[in-house]
């Protein structure tokens, strides 16, 4: 309906386009699914829906489960449609608000599902959420704060948390005599000192893909700062990033590259070829900061090294002087369903959240493939599985933490997130100076 | 069209019709909208939004477009005398029969056979530091870290060779074909002369081979010009930015910041500087008139 | 086409020191004695140390990571990891080819099929009759054509490709199999006519008279006598175009995204993101991808090489 570009020149181009019976041939088989059942959907009334996710072969079966369940009590049948990860942004990005729109969609919260509340294209939930107090109690404050968008709902936590925290490869801390995890960033730097002279890699990090470097940054900010001082970038404050706590944060990250903590050959690491969980596993390095999926990441790829007692987790140091609350933690608090504002089924797709995500059956499903629900009084029962103290850990740093601040990446605007990601990137380079960061941030 | 003169025979201009129409309309017609679309703010949502030059404004403030630029002129460069350094010679010597130089000639081809795609995947695990090649032959050659795409000195040069490794292949098929068809009688005449090798290779081989040469090295240009497929998924334009080409910033501009408007700009950019640098090696040379030459024969 | 001599050499050995590095044979001195190089029309046989040692190291160079594919695709995970990338295998295992074959790898492959055929068909279709009106056409019309075509050999496609999302997105072509034929057989115009342009001028101009005599049509003399004579040169676009569009990666990263019209390109990304460390399957992955491209090439080899030099020029 908004093409305003090519209007007129649409037919000659449609044409010339499908010359030839092959390239009509083409259009018909080659078409996806999701934009051919949101259109039968208008055709079928307002009893059906789309929900669209992201492609997880262990969840995306709990999430079909909850949509037959709702199909049988509810009055709207929900089809699940999965996209994987980086295609299903760009793919959201251009559907959100045309008639090829899903129902509900799956988003990061934060700033990346601030960019279609500011466009006007997501429900506000916050009446339906306020009007089911016992849906409303049972989600942890601090990860539904992420969903939530000047003070209104928009977004409900639909699956695991995943703070991010520090892990160690515990036969090599002990052969370079450190008596596990390091509690103060003191300890830290002492740590890797004996590690680096144990002739190991102190600390594993994916250099080459920023995000990894980027955590280091998060924890610094909000153990030196606050939570506040992000809080205040996120909102596009005057002089956010310019303020002192990020320009110390900053400094510390250097001394630790400077210090040789994570080695020289770390902007060749890659996460997603799993070159730190190698270190790690193999025992060329002693510790590494990663979310909390890197239990069964490691588990996936190195089981014997996972399920040993050899691999061991702590929260992330505190920072002597600091501002920061050391129950803090930062991390992707939860993913999120959003309902589109213009859905045909908006009353039935909110009813079908608040059904379904502290539903026993849905909670239990996410519990049993490992995952830590963002839903309180679940002390006794996320102990179960093979790392079932990971889990209990895991779940109570989130229960107990003052603030869960999402990823920076996720939180801030896409344009700003990739300025920032690089430049952070030269700070562990040595090519950019805390303040030379701050001030190309400030742009 | 006349049925009875002489040239009946003869097609009109209708059947070249269809084949400029599709071109034009996917690759001539985009370069007008991109001119468009730079004086535009579009984040891939909706509709552009007609903005007047801030994206041009915007131009003169990016602190990235530098470095791009002269990366990209580097690459362009380095790789063309690299690979033309490599082709040329590898060429001619593999035009010569022999069942040895058959084999050689066949396993040179593979890598042509490999998509963008295939050969960033496999160098990313070869340059892997702790557990690819590069740990094993770092060390022997003065990188103890295998430390090649994390360094932002080196991984210039990683890039130009593993982008020479998927192209030299292309290269040295030209340069084979089109040694086979210098007439021998020329390598005759010139030994009666007296005429070693050496000089054979550079008073005829090298001659002979102009329009090899000049075709070659426009395809070299213009391509390193503009590649980024290997960079993407190599190093992702890093560390920090040491890769980040201008085709890159252009694509990581778009479709990774959604800034569509602005990365408009560098495409135009693009599209002025591969133009010029065609039509100046095309002009330099006599290329263009390339037709005309080949209707001579 | 004649087949050049190099090389009685042997007579001048004493100044061969100065070919040094050249591909013709440079340092010709040790093949020094071997009488049948006094042949007139010998083939081009002599040994050229300097030429070889050249051609050895790019060897190395090239065989080298293609060791390392096969026997990593045949090594299992846990074995890549501690015996080193470049170990001769122990057990050679084909658990990664299965674990690939089983992950989509049929629908990949299906897809790019798909775009491959439809492309080069389109290609085909609209630059063969364009190559035959640009040798055969009086039209100053379709000599502009040509000229605007030789340009075009020129244009980045990458630097099209925020206008071209936009019309594919308008187009409502977005994530769909097409959105990458279209743009992906436009670019391979350019080449395509150039080549079979050379092609068609091949053919004698007697027998286009000839034809012209008998009162055929254009379209006549196109079927019966064009299209049978540039058979060489069809191969040659046909092989050209479908390396390019099996290979394509800028078109299908930026115009599709869902998983049932991926290509085998942006697989082997996601697979290596999937896969991660398991480097023998990626590399299974990736000799997979290699293997229907192998087969085409030997069917197709002579014609690919003699009609891109033809396309070239010399």
């Amino acid at each position: 309906m908004r093409t305003p570009l090519f209007r007129g020149r649409r037919r000659a181009l449609a044409t010339v386009a499908t010359a030839g019976a092959l390239a009509l041939a083409l259009t018909a088989c080659g078409s996806s699914g999701p934009s051919d059942t949101s259109a039968d959907g208008g055709d079928r009334g307002s009893s059906t829906g789309d929900i669209w996710v992201i492609t997880d072969a262990s969840l995306n079966p709990v999430q079909e489960k909850s949509a037959e369940t709702f199909a049988t009590s509810g009055d709207v049948t929900f089809t699940v449609s999965n996209y994987a990860n980086d295609p299903y942004k760009q793919k959201l990005q251009t559907a959100i608000g045309s008639p090829n729109q899903p129902d509900i969609f799956y988003n990061w919260g934060g700033g990346n599902l601030k960019q279609y509340v500011d466009a006007g294209q997501v429900a506000d939930l916050t009446s339906a959420v306020d009007g089911d107090a016992d849906f409303k109690s049972k989600l942890i404050p601090s990860v539904l704060d992420v969903g939530t968008i000047d003070g209104k709902i928009y977004g409900l936590p639909m699956q695991g948390v995943q703070p991010v925290m520090m892990y160690g490869n515990d036969d090599v801390l002990k052969k370079a005599g450190v008596d596990g995890m390091p509690a103060t960033w003191d300890d830290l730097l002492a740590d890797v000192k004996a590690l680096k002279a144990s002739g190991v890699t102190p600390i594993a990090l994916a250099g080459s893909q920023s995000w990894t470097e980027l955590m280091w940054l998060e924890y610094l900010l909000d153990r030196v700062g606050g939570s506040d001082k992000f809080a205040a970038i996120a909102a596009g404050d005057d002089g956010a990033w310019s303020d002192p706590a990020v320009i110390e944060s900053l400094t510390m990250i250097q001394q630790l590259v400077d210090a040789g903590a994570f080695g020289t050959n770390y902007s060749a690491v890659g996460y997603d070829d799993q070159g730190t969980q190698a270190l790690i596993a193999g025992g060329k390095a002693g510790l590494e900061l990663m979310g909390s999926w890197e239990v069964s990441a490691l588990n996936a790829s190195f089981p014997d090294f996972a399920k040993s007692d050899s691999l061991v987790w702590g929260t992330f140091p505190t920072v002597d002087g600091g501002k920061g609350d050391p129950s803090a933690v930062v991390g992707n608090p939860s993913n999120f369903y959003s309902v589109t504002d213009g859905s045909k089924v908006k009353d039935g797709a909110t009813q079908y959240l608040l059904d379904t995500l502290t539903s026993d059956e849905y909670v239990d499903g996410l519990l049993s493939i490992g995952q830590v629900p963002a839903i309180t009084g679940l002390e006794e029962k996320v102990k179960t599985g093979d790392f079932a103290h990971f889990n209990a850990f895991t779940y109570q740093i989130v229960n107990d933490s003052s603030s869960f601040t999402q990823s920076w990446d996720q939180a801030l605007d896409a344009a700003t997130a990739q300025t920032m990601l690089t430049n952070l990137q030269k700070v562990f380079l040595g090519q950019m100076e805390p303040q030379e960061f701050a001030d190309a941030m400030a742009k | 069209m006349a049925r009875t003169t002489v040239g009946t025979g003869r097609p009109g201009a209708l059947w070249a019709v269809p084949a400029l129409g599709f071109f034009g309309l996917f690759a001539l017609l985009p370069m007008a909208i991109v001119v468009y679309l730079s004086f535009t703010q579009w984040s891939g949502i909706g509709s552009p939004v007609f903005t007047g030059t801030d994206n041009w404004t915007k131009l003169a403030h990016d602190t990235q477009l530098m470095p791009s630029l002269r990366l990209t002129i580097g690459l362009t460069i380095v790789s063309w005398l690299l690979q033309t350094a490599i082709c040329l010679p590898l060429g001619v010597w593999l035009a010569h029969h022999g069942r040895g130089r058959a084999v050689l000639a066949a396993v040179f081809f593979v890598p042509l056979l490999m998509s963008s795609a295939a050969i960033a995947i496999l160098w990313g695990g070869l340059l892997d530091p702790n557990f690819g090649l590069a740990s094993v032959v770092g060390p022997l050659i003065g990188v103890p870290d295998g430390n090649f795409i994390g360094d932002p000195d080196l991984v210039f040069w990683v890039v130009v060779a593993v982008v020479a490794w998927q192209f030299v292949p292309f290269h040295v098929l030209l340069y084979q074909g089109a040694t086979r068809q210098v007439p021998g009688s020329l390598y005759e005449a010139a030994r009666i002369d007296g005429a070693g090798r050496f000089r054979q290779f550079t008073a005829i081989t090298v001659p002979q081979l102009k329009h090899t040469i000049i075709t070659s090295s426009v395809l070299m240009l213009v391509g390193s010009m503009t590649y980024f497929e290997i960079i993407l998924i190599l190093t992702g334009g890093g560390p920090g930015t040491a890769t980040r080409v201008l085709p890159l910033h252009m694509y990581i501009e778009g479709f990774q910041s959604f800034d569509m408007g602005y990365a408009s700009v560098l495409a135009v950019l693009l599209l002025v500087l591969g133009t010029a640098l065609s039509l100046f090696v095309t002009r330099a040379t006599g290329f263009h008139r390339m037709d005309s030459q080949k209707e001579g024969l | 086409m004649s087949t050049t001599t190099s090389s009685d050499a042997r007579a001048r050995a004493g100044r061969a020191g100065t070919g040094g590095g050249t591909g013709t044979g440079g340092a010709a001195g040790t093949g020094d004695g071997r009488p049948r190089q006094r042949l007139r029309r010998e083939r081009r046989e002599a040994p050229a140390p300097v030429g070889w040692i050249g051609a050895m190291v790019w060897f190395v160079i090239v065989a080298v990571p293609l060791y390392f594919l096969i026997t990593t695709s045949l090594r299992t995970s846990s074995e890549y990891l501690l015996s080193g990338p470049m170990s001769v295998p122990k057990d050679l295992s084909f658990a990664s080819y299965r674990l690939v074959l089983e992950s989509g790898f049929g629908l990949l492959l299906l897809n790019t099929a798909i775009v491959t055929v439809a492309t080069v068909a389109i290609v085909l279709a609209l630059s063969l009759p364009a190559a035959y009106a640009i040798v055969r056409s009086r039209s100053r019309f379709v000599r502009r054509t040509f000229s605007v075509v030789l340009l075009g050999l020129a244009i980045p496609a990458q630097a099209t490709i925020i206008p071209i999302y936009l019309m594919i997105t308008q187009l409502h072509m977005y994530d769909t199999l097409l959105a990458i034929v279209l743009p992906t057989a436009a670019f391979a115009i350019p080449l395509s006519i150039l080549v079979l342009t050379a092609s068609l001028r091949d053919v004698p101009g007697e027998l286009y008279e000839a034809m012209n005599v008998d009162g055929a049509s254009p379209a006549r003399t196109f079927w019966t006598l064009a299209l049978p004579l540039s058979r060489g040169g069809i191969t040659t676009v046909g092989i050209y175009t479908a390396m390019g569009a099996w290979n394509g990666f800028i078109f299908p990263l930026v115009l599709t995204q869902s998983e049932s019209v991926r290509v085998l390109t942006l697989g082997l990304w996601t697979f290596q993101s999937q896969y991660g460390v398991n480097v023998p399957a990626i590399t299974a992955a990736v000799t997979l991808s290699l293997l229907p491209l192998l087969a085409l090439y030997l069917i197709g080899r002579r014609q690919l090489l003699s009609g891109l030099t033809a396309g070239f020029g010399k």
